[in-house]
């Protein structure tokens, strides 16, 4: 019996970060636009999406006079992740 | 990155393309230590010039150095924290390893009148090695953990030879363990930004 994919994660932008932020410790909006090569206003829209279901922080601040965005990836966010990776194999698998 | 429905087989490409992509980035440009060994080799060899003409005024060479050597190192990473648009796990390792060094090289510097100068310079050697190692071994990076084992190996001969004579060690020490590994990681670094 295969398990559902989280819908959260299985799109591809939303997985690149949530893939990026595994791997790191904290990176900046700037950094995630880069690597992934969103625009950045889809990359704000799916960000906000993964933080309203609590699998990133955003961390608003100021850096030389501009503003800063940082992401994080949560303890949520990691064990979504690790499922969204565990139900996959069963996909591959098959 | 466009928005459209994806199969098992590509998700897993995204996964493992992002996570390659963090991982690949060599964190650290070798800068300070490169720096650090310059200015610890040039600073022993002074000394050992002064000794050998017999002159206490070489030694004046450390209070001068490296407090200098101190500023210019929080003014360059500081620089390059501001820089940096990304802290990896392997940034986070590298600055408490190297923040332990600084407080164990301190404390050990501190109790120098106490411990006598071949006792200092022996355990300097020793935690030269055992930065360099750690270092090493974070950023897989072979240069600098064989490198390392020269201060180990500096640092016993130190035992056996003379106060002048420690101070040679001291500079084959950095030489080795710090100079020539951060001179690779060096351009190993520029060769990855210039990809």
């Amino acid at each position: 019996m295969f398990k559902d994919l989280d819908p959260l994660l299985h799109s591809q932008l939303r997985l690149a970060v949530v893939s990026l932020l595994v791997s790191v410790k904290k990176a900046e909006f700037t950094y995630l636009k880069e690597q992934t090569k969103a625009t950045a206003g889809n990359l704000s829209v799916q960000l906000q999406k993964l933080k309203d279901a609590d699998y990133i922080e955003i961390e608003k601040s100021f850096k030389d006079n501009y503003p800063l965005t940082t992401c994080k990836i949560t303890k949520t966010g990691i064990k979504a992740f690790e499922e969204y990776v565990k139900n996959l194999k069963q996909y591959i698998n098959q | 990155m466009e928005e459209k429905e994806i199969s098992p087989a590509e998700s897993l490409d995204i996964i493992k393309s992002m996570i390659d992509t963090a991982k690949n980035k060599l964190a650290d440009d070798g800068f300070l230590i490169v720096f650090w060994g310059w200015l610890v080799f040039f600073a022993a060899l002074i000394n050992y010039t002064g000794v050998l003409l017999q002159t206490d005024a070489a030694y004046f060479v450390w209070p001068i150095l490296m407090p200098l050597g101190g500023i210019i190192s929080v003014i360059y990473s500081r620089r390059r924290a501001k820089k940096g648009i990304v802290r990896t796990y392997i940034d986070s390792y590298l600055g408490y390893s190297w923040t332990a060094f600084i407080i164990a090289m301190s404390v050990t510097l501190v109790c120098m009148p106490v411990h006598g100068m071949p006792t200092t310079y022996f355990f300097l050697m020793i935690l030269y090695g055992m930065a360099t190692l750690i270092s090493g071994g974070i950023l897989n990076f072979r240069p600098l953990i064989i490198g390392s084992l020269f201060s180990f190996v500096c640092a016993v001969a130190s035992v056996f030879l003379g106060t002048s004579e420690q101070f040679l060690c001291l500079a084959g020490s950095v030489l080795f363990s710090y100079i020539i590994p951060g001179h690779l990681l060096r351009s190993q670094y520029k060769s990855q930004v210039n990809v």
